[in-house]
């Protein structure tokens, strides 16, 4: 057994309610308290190996916006949270993922697309192809649509994400003498075979 | 006022009695005083105007500066370190006492915390002067207590030696219990209220331990002690002393919240006849004498304060070697007196089961142990009189009166005893003695007051009788008190072995007329008590009583009432943990005359189970409560303090407490729970009123002892409950929230419908109602929103034109003028005090003495130039021109302004973020200045050709970063962390490798402040040991608000009997509320300088990045590449492979220094574990 590892997961898109609420807690509870331990860290079980995954999310400072980039430094892994019933949600994640990518210098940072999810489907405003388009245009960044109440693909979401940052890990230690670039390769086509599953399961989800 | 000394004088306590008749005479003039807020008088000018609401507003006189003895803890006080390395601190709790010896005159104190017996410095305003008429006498003799024994230089032990001493705390605490007519236990006062009753024998039991102790000094003094030994000594009997004084405090506060609505009604009804009603019951007796009696739990009690002080001096410069002795010899105490405690615990417990039964049955008031017990408790009431008030002088008419008085109950007391003896001769031959005694006693008492009498004949000699002269009437007093008490622990004695029996009413008048005179030389009474204790403990336990049991306890005897629980008391205050070991203590003989405090324990402190049924340790637990609650009880009276005039009064007469908020949840819980209640005999009248009464406390959800929802109605009912005042937290939070969860409109109809359905229930409905007023009356003077809230203000004009009016006449047109005024005045009428716990808190600064001068600014005539010269178009400055502290604090300045005026109702419902019309104005204004700061620190350092100036700009900011630390600027500081970390900035490797190491390690550690792993923990953790000025980042406020108000729904499901009902979510609530009142602790503003030049400038900097617009970060970027291009990115470095995340341009420069491993900290722990 591996000792257990910690993960930054940093959680952005402006906007969107309850999203750390959501993911962090396993059950819907009655009464959330931000800020307790409990509420921003999360213990789960990768390929068989018990990650510990500190959430940070500031929703709410959205418009502090010379923070973002401390936010985004912070993380190893990175939730892309946009509603399903807002057309501009989803295209703020864009410009966030730029922002990313020149902060990490780094194309392949380890991002997981959520389509939040609120019980009513008729309100959807993002029909899902687009998702799905803008997931292709990030390299096949996987995309998973989650509800809130119903806890559906919460925690599909952190696993996925958690297990594109132990591969970067271990990818990192075995071709640290490469040069950045040569590392895209083997790593898009992991994601592509990985990214099937959720792609396939995200949308099918009854909820 | 004697306690108000002129101002500032160093420690000048006076060592003799010559205050005192001043004080007794000072006492008597203000009674009207006694039923107003706390102290008389603030000690400083207050730093804002908003923390004098509490005391203003029934104060007649303008404050001055006066010297007060004794300081009440405001708010809590726990500085980080120490202010500075040389002096001690003294951390304070809400509600704390403190005597203090000198106040300095920057508005510390030097002072002792009555609690803890720690001394130290403290800031004077976080506490208010504590001068209650009723304590006054209490105070007094313990500022002399410990004048005598810490300012005792030269004064030798034979001034110990008799029990003067003592005669102070006990004629406080009689003066105490007098004035709040709680001097008997029989009185209605103590009847009526449980909490009341309970921390009355607390208190005597604290006042029986101490003089104990003074005993104990006595025996110690009279042998060969050793300096060592009398110290610690002397340290016991000021501890306890200061126990007495802090129970008198706690007890007046429940006094005050139980006693006190109901006076308030009466006081609007007819303001004239308040006096009147303070005045005493002509029947007064007291507990406090028979001290001597109830040796064993006496000594349980002070073995517990004993242990509680060795914990809590542990750490404390006070002499080690000095209590580590009196624990020893506390100890040696307690093993040598433990059979004989144990015996005296059993008696007290089978007389509690045997006479604690009969009451309200006429038949019961004639039984022997009941007559014994009234009889013995008025004896000791005058005599009280007697010693306790000897010391200040008296007229001798009054004298005369005691004098009579006590001769006269002493033959009542000797009837009884004589009818035991008659009863039984044959066992009651102790008791014979034990009676004969105290005749001789009293004959003795008699004989000396005849002698002080005789002086009062001459003419001009006739008012006054001094102490000297009454010496020997006091120790005829306190040897009757000895006598008496002896006889009585006698008859109980006997009463048990043969059975109760009824008295001959009139057979027991005509008796004992000849009394007085009957006199036979005796042993020492002293000797023979403790002879006679340790004959009784083998016979124990006596056969119970036949009597039957009824509804409420009688005078249970002194012996046993004011010691034994007591002791469990204190176990329950040092761990809850305690509780189990407690509850198997009192045995089931104990568990029927406790039933009556079962309820308590529904008010809930968390430590505790919330409603345990048994009864045992609710009776444990209802005392623990009560001890510890009290700070509580304080704290919300603070709170509650922003309702002005009548509210003032009324809110703090219902505060939440023990005694009154089991009250208001009993109600509650009898509706869902009565089966497990409905058996308490004790409870049954008042179950039966609360049942009748309408309510509507189903539709309530509790959790752990607090509201978690329910309906408006339920809400209201709890708002506006009677028994009980939801804290300060509940008001706080209605008036802050209740427009998301109903309108304006609804919550007035609300109210007036609680106004309406109350009159179904008489006994509630006065109380109910001026309540109701009140929260009308605090909605509109301090929380009324002109945007939201005019539409209920036609409504609540006709309310109080029509129903109040008719049964509140005052205050309908009370609120009549207000709604009136609120229609005409724009804002609000009071100065904001929205959620009061935020904004009473406001003087929680940094005690700066209001004449203090600003600190002057760090400018230069070369400075003052610059700025000439660039507001003239002739020059251009950068930040480097400044003194770093300047530009820190003019940034402070700006900011603390914005911070300072955003209104809570901005930050509720996340109103910060809408994106159109947003009302969060003040909001929005911290987030873009904070953004501009942020930019600025980047403009300022991008647009510079060369890396060396570049760095050197750095450099400023790190410093201007680090003065906004030491001005506890974290929003500012934040800022220029933030735009210092910008990838742009801390892409320049060339520039950073300029930057010196010492800046780099600055930079780290600021860094290292304004984290945001952990949520923030290490920023968090700081705010919560600042105080004010202070300007925290509102991010994480905003952020809490935001989880809190996503996080939670707005409403519950309520389960009843046959259906759900969707309620409103309080909790979500209370949590928003508690955000926004953390919030508002910081918001003070600053005492520093503006500069209007400097601001200027700095404006004009912030509006020219911000001109730059969405595009300001790309632009940056670009810059920041033209400066230094991207290099090819190298490999091989050994920290690359740690972190891949960290871009590898970024490498070279970590290279150099570890200026990025922060953001991954995490990471290269993991990393290291496997490799």
């Amino acid at each position: 057994m591996r000792p257990q590892r910690e993960y930054h997961i940093v959680v952005l898109g402006a906007g969107v309610p309850m999203r750390r609420a959501q993911f962090v807690q396993n059950v819907w509870i009655e009464s959330y308290d931000p800020t307790i331990e409990d509420s921003y860290r999360k213990q789960i079980e990768v390929d068989g190996r018990q990650c510990i995954l500190e959430i940070l999310d500031t929703a709410g400072t959205e418009q502090f916006t010379a923070m973002r980039e401390l936010y985004m430094k912070q993380g190893q892994g990175f939730l892309l949270v946009f509603s399903i019933t807002s057309m501009s949600s989803l295209n703020e994640l864009s410009e966030l993922r730029e922002q990313i990518i020149r902060i990490k210098d780094d194309e392949n940072v380890p991002i997981v697309i959520v389509g939040n999810k609120s019980d009513l489907e008729e309100d959807r405003a993002v029909p899902r192809a687009r998702a799905f388009g803008l997931s292709q245009k990030w390299g096949n960044a996987p995309y998973y649509e989650t509800s809130a109440r119903r806890r559906a693909n919460v925690n599909e979401v952190f696993v996925d994400l958690c297990r594109q940052i132990i591969r970067k890990d271990s990818e990192g230690s075995r071709t640290s003498s490469d040069p950045n670039r040569k590392r895209e390769g083997p790593n898009r086509h992991d994601r592509k075979r990985d990214n099937r599953r959720p792609r396939r399961r995200g949308p099918c989800v009854i909820l | 006022m004697e306690s108000m000394k002129p101002h500032i004088p160093p420690l000048k306590i006076s060592k003799s009695n010559s205050n005192l008749s001043e004080s007794s005479n000072d006492a008597k003039s203000i009674p009207s005083r006694f039923y107003s807020a706390w102290g008389s008088s603030e000690m400083t000018p207050p730093l804002t105007p908003k923390d004098t609401q509490d005391t203003n507003m029934d104060q007649p006189e303008a404050p001055r500066p006066v010297f007060h003895n004794y300081l009440r803890a405001f708010y809590p006080f726990h500085p980080a370190g120490n202010v500075s390395p040389s002096t001690v601190t003294l951390p304070l709790d809400q509600g704390d006492i403190i005597l203090v010896h000198s106040v300095h005159t920057n508005g510390w104190a030097d002072g002792t915390l009555l609690d803890s017996g720690n001394r130290g410095w403290l800031p004077t305003n976080y506490c208010e002067a504590y001068d209650q008429l009723p304590m006054r006498p209490l105070l007094k003799a313990l500022t002399d207590f410990w004048d005598i024994i810490r300012g005792g230089c030269g004064s030798s032990l034979k001034d110990f030696g008799n029990q003067d001493l003592m005669r102070g705390p006990i004629a406080g605490v009689r003066f105490l219990l007098e004035k709040s007519e709680c001097l008997t236990r029989e009185s209605p006062l103590v009847r009526r209220f449980d909490g009341l009753r309970r921390i009355r024998k607390a208190l005597l039991s604290d006042l029986s331990s101490l003089v104990k102790t003074a005993k104990k000094f006595q025996e110690v003094a009279n042998g060969v002690p050793s300096e060592d030994e009398v110290e610690a000594i002397l340290d016991e009997m000021l501890l306890k002393a200061f126990k007495i004084v802090t129970r008198g405090v706690r007890f007046l506060d429940v006094w005050n919240e139980e006693v006190g609505l109901s006076r308030t009604i009466a006081e609007m009804d007819g303001p004239g006849d308040s006096i009147d009603q303070y005045s005493m019951p002509p029947t007064p007796a007291s507990e406090s004498f028979n001290l001597g009696e109830n040796d064993g739990p006496a000594r349980s009690e002070s073995r517990m304060l004993e242990s509680r002080m060795e914990s809590r001096m542990e750490s404390r410069q006070m002499s080690h070697s000095r209590m580590d002795m009196s624990r020893s010899s506390m100890r040696t105490e307690m093993v040598d007196q433990r059979p004989v405690s144990v015996a005296t615990k059993r008696v007290s417990i089978s007389h509690r089961m045997s006479v604690s039964g009969p009451s309200t049955a006429i038949s019961a008031q004639n039984l022997a142990s009941e007559r014994l017990g009234t009889t013995y408790d008025a004896f000791l009431g005058v005599l009280g009189s007697f010693i306790g008030l000897h010391m200040q002088s008296r007229s001798s008419t009054e004298l005369v009166v005691t004098t009579q008085q006590a001769v006269q109950s002493c033959r009542q007391l000797l009837n009884v005893v004589e009818v035991v003896c008659e009863h039984d001769t044959h066992r009651s031959v102790f008791l014979e003695q034990a009676r004969e005694s105290m005749c001789e006693k009293l004959s003795e008492l008699v004989h000396a007051a005849r002698d002080v009498f005789r002086p009062a004949h001459l003419p001009d000699d006739d008012l006054v009788f001094m102490p000297d002269e009454g010496k020997r009437l006091v120790d005829a007093a306190t040897d009757c008190v000895r006598a008496a008490g002896n006889c009585l622990a006698k008859a109980r004695l006997v009463l048990e072995q043969i059975g109760d029996l009824e008295l001959d009413p009139e057979h027991f008048e005509e008796r004992g007329k000849d009394l007085p005179g009957i006199a036979s030389p005796q042993d020492e009474p002293e000797t023979r008590v403790e002879q006679e204790r340790q004959e009784l403990s083998p016979r124990l336990p006596p056969p119970p009583l036949q009597i039957p049991t009824t509804t409420y306890s009688p005078p249970t005897p002194a012996l046993t009432d004011s010691t034994t629980p007591s002791s469990f008391q204190s176990h329950l205050s040092n761990s809850p943990a305690n509780i189990t070991a407690i509850s198997s203590t009192p045995n089931s003989a104990i568990l029927p005359t406790h039933l009556d405090n079962i309820s308590s324990f529904s008010s809930a402190d968390s430590n505790y189970p919330e409603s345990h049924p048994k009864s045992d340790v609710s009776e444990s637990f209802g005392r623990g409560v009560t001890s510890n609650g009290s700070s509580f009880t304080y704290h919300s009276h603070t709170r509650d303090s922003e309702m002005s005039g009548v509210s003032q009064t009324s809110t703090r007469a219902t505060s939440p407490d023990i005694g009154g908020s089991f009250q208001g949840s009993f109600t509650v819980h009898s509706l869902k729970e009565s089966l497990s209640y409905s058996t308490l005999a004790e409870e049954n009248e008042e179950t039966e009123a609360n049942i009748l009464e309408k309510t509507f406390a189903h539709e309530l959800i509790y959790k752990e002892g607090s509201v978690m929802g329910g309906s408006l109605r339920a809400l209201i009912e709890k708002l506006t409950a009677h028994q009980s005042t939801p804290d300060a937290m509940f008001v706080s939070t209605f008036y802050l929230t209740f427009r998301l969860f109903a309108t304006p409109l609804e919550f007035a109809q609300a109210l007036a419908e609680r106004f309406e359905y109350i009159g179904d229930t008489p006994h509630a409905a006065g109380p109910v109602r001026l309540r109701v007023y009140n929260i009308f009356k605090g909605w509109l003077e301090s929380h009324w929103r002109h945007d939201r809230d005019n539409t209920a203000l036609d409504f609540i004009i006709n309310f109080a034109n029509t129903r109040l009016m008719v049964d509140l006449p005052t205050a309908g047109k009370r609120l009549l003028d207000l709604a009136n005024k609120v229609s005409a005045v724009g804002g609000p009428l009071v100065p904001r005090l929205i959620s009061s716990m935020g904004k009473t808190n406001t003087s929680i600064a940094q005690y700066i003495h209001p004449d203090t001068p600003l600190p002057p600014p760090v400018l230069g005539k070369k400075e003052h130039n610059l700025l000439r010269q660039w507001k003239n178009g002739e020059a251009s400055i950068t930040i480097l021109d400044f003194d770093p502290l300047e530009l820190a604090r003019q940034l402070t300045i700006k900011e603390s302004r914005i911070f300072c005026s955003i209104l809570p109702e901005e930050l509720l419902d996340t109103e910060w973020t809408r994106k159109t019309g947003s009302l969060a104005v003040n909001v929005r204004a911290m987030s873009t200045l904070s953004t501009d700061l942020a930019h600025l620190v980047a403009d300022s350092i991008l647009y510079l050709e060369e890396p060396k100036k570049r760095a050197a700009t750095i450099k400023h900011w790190v410093k201007i970063a680090n003065k906004c630390l030491e001005l506890n600027n974290y929003d500012s500081l934040m800022a220029i962390i933030c735009s210092l970390n910008l990838s742009m900035i801390s892409r320049l490797k060339k520039t950073w490798d300029i930057v010196s190491q010492k800046t780099k390690t600055a930079l780290e550690q600021l860094r290292s402040i304004v984290d945001v792993s952990r949520n923030y923990a290490v920023l968090r953790q700081r705010l919560q040991n600042h105080v004010p000025p202070c300007l925290p980042f509102v991010g994480t406020y905003l952020t809490d608000l935001t989880f809190v108000d996503h996080g939670n729904q707005s409403l519950r499901t309520l389960s009843t009997d046959d259906s759900e009902m969707a309620v409103i979510n309080f909790d979500k609530h209370m949590k928003t509320a508690r955000i926004i009142s953390e919030l508002q602790r910081f918001q003070i503003p600053y005492r520093l300088t503006e500069v209007p030049e400097l601001q200027a400038w700095m404006q004009n900097e912030l509006v020219r990045v911000r001109s730059n617009g969405e595009t300001t970060a790309q632009t940056f970027y670009r810059r920041s590449l033209v400066l230094e291009p991207r290099e090819p990115s190298r490999s091989g470095n050994t920290l690359q492979s740690q972190s891949e995340s960290i871009p590898s341009m970024f490498d070279n420069a970590k290279d150099k220094f570890d200026f990025l491993s922060w953001t991954n900290q995490s990471k290269a722990k993991s990393v290291t574990t496997h490799g």
